[in-house]
């Protein structure tokens, strides 16, 4: 399946801003099973100067700086994606991968090999992550014993956000503590996604943070909205010997062909779509809108190939 | 002389204690002190202490401080150095230094890995949550590439004596560590202070390090610019360490600059100067990390410059240290030191360390748990909380939570050995006491080893029972000395011998900040004095009415001098309005709270904390006798402050010597900053405040036409306030009128306290402001500052003089005043545009409240 991929920020300042420096994240991964094709990021007004480069996590960060003065700053990102899940599965260790008890997961993760140690540091907390509570270690406790097999767990884990937890775009902003958001259950992709990588973290095992895009279906006979789409969020975790699996704890499901994944990270802290410094004085007001959907130009071109 | 070296060293023997540096276990004087002791014998006791009162007043009166945060002493609390040095023999120190090298390169080399290829991590040299863990681990700073051979290029070193007699290392400072300065100025003040006490003995001297770590600086710099700009960027004098900071800057001659100095365009880092952008090559840093790129590091930091990261990557700018050097600030590495060692350079640690257990490991968790009180813990992370736990003095309560604390989060506990170091003599009350210590001494980038500062700077415990060594907890200081069997240089003369040229060559280059703050100086120290004079004359007044209110006028003008304050110095309601009635019932007590309610904008007390903050900010500009000035100025409102009763006599005795220290401060202002540091500026505020000052005196007091008497009180308080009753008297020797004084007060083009010479003078100044414009264009400052002029040229005095008849008053004349302050200040905001530093304020596009 290959994706178009539009997600257009613009910030609006009351007052213009006279300077900015800014980094963003948009630039979707490649990866077994996923792969960019097509990447162009437009900027107004043009930046002074632009640069493109890998960040910890071998996430695609560009970062630019506006020096005139600007009332409004709009990044629209475009992409073409290719996605196939089943490219991804690598079969003969799937099997074996699941089975891996908590208990044995914990102890391999005592080894010493790159991916283990790079994998280890998504065990510890996190900037927005930073302390666990009574209630996420307990919350926890019930998907998480010991002979139970790692992604059993995680699965669970993830139903079990999905049934418990009320999906409310009003409760919750970025600033919400974890704590806050557990204790009401309440809040949208991301809370929910930082509350599974606190449970799984919980634990003593690795969680790390997804960005991405989930297609949206429009109701059946309707035409396709364009920009209804949003950025979406979930957890992937590590199962030693296997490797990351993500989990989607806001639809249930393990994403798979609509998921399109842009960048990982200890949390959402790690990998805003766009973040900045301005000089400015007064308020300023933000739109996002982001549209998903199978690329035209590629239907056309498989149908003149068939 | 027998009974002096008793009185002097009695008790130290009683005293000692296990290990002192002094003693031997047999109670003999070690041979490396024999010569200092004999020294100190020599001066004898009351010598010794009348020159440790002679340190103690020349590091104040140097204004040497040290600021604890919230501290009820207040800012700036003095420096306190002990007469009595600490000694380490040259034998003895090279081994040291051979281990702080080593230990120094093993630091670079952990460094450059972990922001490198992590090897240390993939080889199981480091379990990774030692880094993962720490929040000094900067992912943004990953795979960042420098130019020079050494990525740690200064590393700071706390020593101490351990119980096996050999100096251990108890801690490393590697992201902006301070002491530099206040070594270097510990070994002046001794030095002069105390020559004698440096006979037969061979002391090294700081020079030659200094020197290389000047060249340091200037050799960091990415490109190949001959004289490249380095500044020295500090968080501000609210900062623990400003003096030092201030000092370096004096002292090195790179300009003192904070965040918003600076600006990064282009990936390149700029120093906004009163010409314009100007590039800095070399930043010298007392900075901590996540502050220093509000971008990519912590969101919310004020104290850095946004971008200035990817000016590091694009190689456009070194930073010394380099961003993320913090993550070498973490006693979990210690455990792992040996292995580390041997791993990198096939070398066993020359310098012992603490034994330390990780509490990230099983069987070390375990270890610790089982004997809790037995240990020191810290965390692995210098967070704002608390860090370090002495555990044998926690209670039950205190040890459970910290248990609790270690099982939640291990990887993030260190537990190290219980250590008693070594004691060394001190000199309090006329006789030696033995003290705990560390040591503090530098390490600096040069070729491909390290230099190491001979010497350093000593820190001693407050109590003699004090566990742990801090400045930031009080405590005193003391000289830190490598004797040598061969004679040593002298030490070099205090002024630096530069080898460069002194960076701030004209007054294009001042930065814009410092401009702004010399201006606002000028500006507040005008008001305050301006304030000062006036209510000085109005309290004189009174004090002449209480004793003669034989006329009716004279209680009558004082009423209009009272209401003239509260106008003056914009104290509403004050004398005016409402309050009037209640105001004129008891004067004293309205005049007491305008000079002395920091609170109340306006009155004198609060002018002078103003000029006290943007002053304070420049510390790096000013002269000693300034600094002695500045403090009595304090001094002398704290005292005044204190007193229960103000009387009409105290107040005015009170401004007496407030005026005289001011004018003494203004008079060392200008013959020690120069010009092309930005002096001008200083001149600019001071002119403007005075030049608007004198007009709001003038609209008080001269619009409303009074009859003959009356007028003559007034026009004697106005010249009296001006301090020009002399002068009118020399020039027009006639009875007072108010012609005469217009002439000389407003227009007299001659005398330097008329309102025309002082807009000339502010003419004159502003002319030789950098212009940014071409040429020929006059900038918005000087088209400013001529329609001053030639507003108060273009009224002739007659009209000036005209009494509007039915208000009866001088219509025109207030006409033309409140035309020129209204022109004076759009003068004073168009300095502020055109010169200063109004980047608008930093914002973060989101604002996610993470402080991380």
């Amino acid at each position: 399946m290959i994706f178009d991929l539009w997600h257009k920020t613009k910030y609006s300042y009351e007052n213009g801003a006279s300077f900015c420096h800014n980094i963003t994240t948009l630039k979707p991964r490649s990866f077994k099973g996923q792969e960019l094709l097509e990447y162009n990021l437009e900027i107004t007004p043009t930046p002074t100067d632009i640069s493109e480069r890998l960040d910890f996590f071998g996430n695609t960060v560009t970062r630019f700086s506006i020096q005139q003065n600007h009332k409004e700053l709009i990044v629209i990102a475009r992409s073409k994606v290719s996605r196939d899940y089943n490219l991804q599965i690598e079969s003969k260790n799937a099997v074996e991968g699941k089975k891996i008890t908590i208990e044995k997961a914990l102890k391999l993760l005592k080894e010493v090999d790159p991916e283990t140690v790079e994998a280890r540091q998504f065990a510890l907390l996190s900037p927005l992550i930073s302390d666990i509570s009574p209630e996420i270690l307990a919350y926890a406790a019930k998907s998480f014993k010991p002979e139970r097999s790692l992604f059993d767990a995680s699965y669970e884990l993830m139903e079990r956000i999905f049934t418990d937890f009320d999906f409310d775009p009003s409760f919750s902003t970025i600033a919400t503590p974890l704590k806050e958001v557990m204790k009401e259950k309440k809040g949208v992709c991301q809370d929910f996604a930082q509350i599974a990588i606190a449970c799984v973290r919980s634990m003593g095992l690795p969680a790390r943070y997804v960005s991405g895009y989930i297609e949206t279906l429009p109701p059946p006979g309707k035409e396709k909205l364009i920009g209804t789409d949003a950025s979406h969020a979930w957890f992937s975790v590590f199962i030693p010997q296997y490797g990351w699996i993500d989990f989607d704890p806001t639809n249930n499901q393990i994403p798979k062909n609509q998921h399109i994944v842009v960048a990982y990270g200890r949390d959402y802290y790690d990998v805003p779509p766009l973040k900045g410094v301005i000089y400015s004085t007064g308020s300023s007001t933000m739109d996002v809108a982001v549209d998903l959907r199978p690329a035209k130009a590629h239907q056309t071109q498989s149908q003149s190939q068939s | 002389m027998k009974t002096d070296t008793k009185s002097i060293i009695k008790d130290y023997f009683k005293n000692k204690s296990k290990y002192d540096e002094l003693l031997t276990s047999k109670m003999d004087i070690k041979s490396d002190w024999k010569e200092l002791l004999d020294n100190l014998l020599k001066i004898g006791p009351e010598k010794l202490a009348s020159k440790q009162a002679d340190i103690d007043w020349l590091l104040a009166e140097n204004g040497v401080t040290y600021n604890v945060y919230n501290d009820p002493k207040g800012l700036n609390r003095p420096w306190n150095l002990n007469i009595v040095p600490f000694i380490i023999h040259q034998k003895e120190w090279d081994v040291v230094e051979k281990g702080i090298q080593q230990r120094s390169e093993i630091l670079n080399l952990i460094l450059k890995d972990l922001y490198g290829k992590r090897e240390l991590l993939k080889n199981g040299i480091i379990p990774p949550e030692v880094i993962y863990a720490h929040r000094g681990f900067l992912r943004s700073c990953d795979q960042i590439a420098y130019k020079t051979s050494k990525q740690l290029l200064i590393h700071a070193v706390d020593l101490a004596r351990g119980p096996d007699g050999r100096m251990w290392v108890v801690n490393d400072r590697t992201q902006a560590p301070s002491g530099m300065g206040y070594a270097l100025e510990n070994r002046f003040s001794i030095s002069k202070s105390i020559p004698e006490i440096f006979d037969d003995i061979n002391v090294k001297q700081p020079s030659s390090f200094f020197n290389d770590f000047n060249q340091l600086l200037l050799n960091v710099a990415p490109s190949n610019v001959e004289n490249p700009m380095v500044v020295i960027l500090t968080p501000g004098p609210l900062n623990e360490t400003y003096f030092e900071h201030s000092y370096l800057s004096s002292f090195l001659g790179y300009p003192l600059v904070k965040g918003n100095d600076l600006v990064v365009r282009k990936g390149k880092v700029w120093l906004k100067s009163l010409k314009g952008l100007k590039q800095v090559d070399v930043i010298l840093r007392r900075v901590d990390d996540v502050f220093m790129d509000p971008l990519e590091l912590r969101e919310d930091s004020y104290l850095g410059v946004a971008g200035l990261l990817e000016a590091v990557r694009l190689q456009n700018v070194a930073i010394v240290n380099p961003i993320g050097s913090g993550v070498l600030e973490n006693p979990a590495l210690i455990p792992f030191m040996e292995n580390i060692c041997k791993y990198f350079l096939n070398e066993e640690l020359i310098l012992p360390q603490i034994a330390s257990w990780w509490c990230g490991q099983e069987k070390e968790r375990k270890h610790v748990l089982s004997d809790l009180t037995s240990y020191v813990v810290k965390r692995i992370d210098r967070s704002n909380r608390e860090n370090i736990y002495f555990c044998e003095f926690l209670d039950k309560e205190e040890l459970k939570k910290l248990t609790d604390e270690i099982l939640e989060n291990p990887t993030n506990f260190v537990a190290q050995e219980k250590i008693s170091f070594s004691t060394a003599p001190n000199f309090i009350k006329e006789h030696l006491e033995p003290r705990k210590i560390l040591c503090r001494t530098f390490s600096i980038a040069k070729e491909d080893s390290y230099s190491v500062m001979p010497g350093g700077l000593v820190r001693v415990a407050a109590d003699r029972e004090e566990l742990f060594v801090s400045n930031q907890r009080g405590g005193t200081s003391k000289d830190f000395w490598i004797i040598s069997d061969d004679s040593q240089n002298y030490l070099q003369n205090y002024s630096w011998n530069k080898t460069i040229s002194n960076q701030t060559l004209s007054i294009n280059d001042v930065p814009s900040n410092t401009a702004e703050n010399l201006f606002w100086s000028g500006r507040y120290l005008g008001r305050t004095l301006f304030t000062a004079r006036y209510l000085r004359m109005v309290l004189n007044q009174m004090m002449h009415v209480q004793f003669h209110n034989d006329r009716k006028s004279e209680s009558e003008s004082l009423k209009i001098l009272f209401q003239s304050i509260t106008n003056i110095t914009s104290t509403f309601p004050g004398f005016t309005g409402e309050n009037e009635e209640e105001a004129l019932r008891n004067p004293l007590k309205e005049i007491t709270g305008v000079a002395l309610d920091s609170r109340k904008i306006g009155s004198f007390a609060q002018s002078l904390q103003s000029f006290t903050i943007s002053y304070y900010s420049l510390r790096n500009l000013w002269s000693k006798d300034m600094w002695r000035v500045f403090d009595a100025i304090q001094k002398q409102l704290k005292k005044v402050k204190e007193e229960e009763e103000y009387t009409m006599v105290s107040l005015s005795a009170f401004f007496d010597k407030m005026i005289t220290r001011l004018i003494a401060f203004m008079a060392l202002t200008e013959e020690s900053i120069l010009v092309r540091h930005g002096l001008l500026l200083y001149f600019l505020g001071l002119q403007i405040e005075q030049a608007s000052m004198t007009i709001e005196k003038f609209r008080s007091l001269i619009i409303v036409n009074y009859d003959e008497d009356l007028e003559y009180q007034i026009l004697e308080s106005l010249l009296n306030s001006h301090e020009s009753l002399n002068i009118y008297r020399h020039s027009y020797s006639s009875y007072l009128s108010i012609e005469n004084v217009i002439n000389l007060l407003l227009l007299d083009t001659e005398y330097s306290r008329s309102l025309m010479y002082q807009i000339q003078r502010i003419k004159k100044d502003i002319d030789r402001l950098p212009n940014t414009n071409s040429k020929t264009e006059l900038t918005q400052c000087q088209e400013n500052i001529e329609t001053v002029l030639l507003k108060i040229q273009s009224v002739p005095i007659e009209e000036m003089l005209e009494i509007d008849k039915n208000s009866n008053m001088r219509k025109k004349l207030d006409t033309l005043l409140s035309d020129l302050s209204d022109l004076l200040h759009t003068t004073s905001l168009s300095i502020s545009d055109t010169y200063f530093n109004h980047s608008q304020q930093q914002k973060q596009l989101m604002d996610r409240k993470i402080a991380n």
